[in-house]
């Protein structure tokens, strides 16, 4: 008898213990719960930047009401946004000034006193009425053009299909290839991962191309053969990292460049040799989830920012120095 | 159509038989013989009501229903026996049919739900874990410094055993030309740990991805990573496209090949 209620109270007590494991077991290893990752890869740790390093504020935000941006350029205090088939112009208040039906998906805009347009693989011009001025054949079913750059002689279409960029007179005679591998005039030739690709010139009006490939940014004469390059490859703050970074690119006065990052999401700025000065937008700054926003500058020095993911167009003023 | 609906079908074409047997055999049941043998011909007719024929017919239908009745009892429930069985059968039968031309199921991850736990790594109940990264080539950049392979900080871009990123040198890089190389999965070392998935997908074009291997899944009724999946990433996919593969993920004419 004395055996019996000891046996009954051994069972019980594992009966007990073994509810208790499977309990537990059902409420810690349920989904959701915070099982620890034996094969973390913390990418978080390289998107942090020190405080100091930040030396711009956000000042506005404009809010679109599109379902797809585009690309955003700045000309005469006015920001202009290429939107699903449609070109928007804003003042900085966020006060739309015009909209202009293309009929078609534009991909890439110059603005200035006439406004150029890349639709996938051709190239529009239209006046500030959207009356259309010139469009140019297509450049092949290769062709993905994703930025523009034009000057008072030539306009410059960067292509990242075909990994050139193309000079063209303003009447749309083709000129020259620039960028294709070419050891003679020490040219490596572009690496375009992904359909990023972006050019600007500079104010003495020479083209400056991304090789985001090479974590690049390459300077060239006007017969294309190359004049100065920077590069900075490293997933430090300072640095571009990943397959194709810098993602777009804009130069402001003084040849200082604004650069804006895939994977880890920030704007920084360089001077006009490469080097490293701030950061304009953190990481933190963007949805968790984000693609590079595309960015102009405005003629006072404001760095304006497209937000793909917000559909926003958000300003940014330099830090005022203490 | 899934299994859920599958079951609801079998179910509803099983009562459906079942309710259309018991009429019939009811109304079988209660129809009373009116026919008359005399001179072949049926005089049980309003005309005749009444008659010597139909007055005679009715006292001889009482006088066999009377007599009939334990007999009428024995064949109602042979008969009910026999329908129950037939009808059983045919929902049977309806549910087998309906097995040979539906879909099996098997579990599959969506990678763009995917969040890189680790977990598929650990709690498959196969060893090593029947989740394997696969590449979407099509997507890929080819790049000297891919995300997926180096470490960040890796401090040569090189195939040296400090700078992969991979815990088990489980993918392989190949030069193509100057300056593009080709990363491929040795499937056979790759646990499914998705370190390299972060990877690419955080600094390159995410072209690495996990999915579940079908020549060493064993298709447990509860997948258990999906139990423990935090992204609710698992799913149950038809059989003729286990596949979820990146790049030709919406053309459903090619989704069912591996990478």
């Amino acid at each position: 008898m004395k055996h019996r209620k000891l046996i009954n109270t051994i069972l019980i007590v594992m009966a007990i213990g073994i509810v208790i494991i499977v309990a537990r077991d059902f409420v810690v290893n349920r989904s959701g719960k915070n099982i620890e990752n034996p094969y973390a890869f913390d990418v978080s740790e390289y998107a942090k930047v020190d405080s100091s390093e930040i030396i711009y504020q956000e000042e506005k935000v404009l809010q679109l009401k599109v379902d797809e941006p585009k690309g955003i350029d700045f000309y005469n205090e006015a920001i202009y946004v290429i939107a699903d088939s449609s070109l928007l112009k804003l003042n900085q208040q966020g006060q739309l000034l015009q909209e202009i039906q293309l009929g078609d998906e534009p991909t890439a805009i110059d603005a200035g006193p006439q406004v150029w347009l890349a639709f996938k693989n051709q190239i529009v011009c239209i006046d500030e009425n959207g009356k259309e001025l010139q469009r140019w054949p297509d450049f092949g079913p290769r062709s993905v053009v994703t930025s523009l750059a034009v000057s008072p002689e030539y306009v410059y279409v960067a292509d990242a299909g075909n990994r050139l960029v193309y000079q063209f007179s303003r009447d749309g005679k083709l000129i020259r290839e620039i960028g294709a591998k070419d050891e003679q005039k020490a040219v490596p030739g572009f690496i375009i991962p992904s359909p990023y690709f972006d050019v600007d010139l500079n104010e003495e009006g020479y083209l400056w191309a991304v090789d985001p490939g090479r974590h690049s940014l390459e300077n060239f004469n006007a017969d294309g053969s190359l004049r100065t390059s920077w590069t900075i490859s490293s997933v430090k703050t300072e640095g571009f990292s990943g397959c194709c970074n810098p993602a777009h690119m804009a130069i402001m006065s003084e040849d200082k460049f604004v650069t804006s990052e895939k994977g880890i999401v920030r704007v920084k700025i360089y001077d006009q040799h490469g080097e490293y000065l701030g950061v304009v937008a953190t990481a933190n700054q963007f949805n968790e989830v984000s693609h590079a926003p595309d960015v102009c500058v405005s003629d006072d020095g404001k760095v304006i920012l497209l937000d793909f993911d917000r559909k926003q167009v958000r300003l940014f003023n330099p830090k005022e120095s203490d | 159509m899934d299994r859920k609906e599958f079951i609801e079908k079998s179910l509803r074409l099983g009562v459906l038989t079942g309710i259309i047997g018991g009429s019939v055999f009811l109304i079988k049941r209660n129809k009373i013989d009116f026919t008359c043998s005399v001179d072949g011909v049926c005089k049980s007719c309003s005309l005749f009501t009444g008659c010597d024929l139909d007055k005679a017919k009715q006292s001889r239908n009482d006088e066999r229903k009377k007599d009939s009745k334990q007999t009428n009892r024995r064949e109602f429930i042979q008969k009910g026996m026999r329908l129950t069985l037939g009808a059983s059968l045919a929902g049977v039968a309806g549910f087998a049919a309906l097995k040979v031309s539906a879909d099996d199921y098997v579990w599959q991850l969506d990678p763009f739900k995917c969040v890189y736990c680790g977990r598929c790594a650990d709690y498959c109940v196969v060893t090593p874990s029947a989740v394997k990264c696969v590449h979407a080539f099509d997507l890929c950049g080819y790049c000297d410094l891919c995300g997926g392979y180096l470490k960040p900080d890796a401090n040569a871009r090189s195939t040296a055993a400090e700078n992969q990123l991979c815990p088990t040198a489980a993918i392989k890089r190949k030069f193509v030309e100057d300056p593009y190389f080709e990363y491929e999965i040795d499937e056979e070392l790759c646990i499914g740990c998705a370190k390299c998935v972060e990877g690419c997908t955080s600094f390159g074009n995410g072209s690495l991805h996990l999915q579940v291997r079908h020549d060493l899944c064993v298709n447990c009724n509860e997948c258990s990573i999906a139990r423990v999946c935090p992204a609710d990433a698992f799913e149950r996919v038809p059989a003729s496209q286990p596949y979820k593969i990146k790049g030709d993920f919406t053309n459903k004419d090619d989704n069912n090949k591996p990478a």
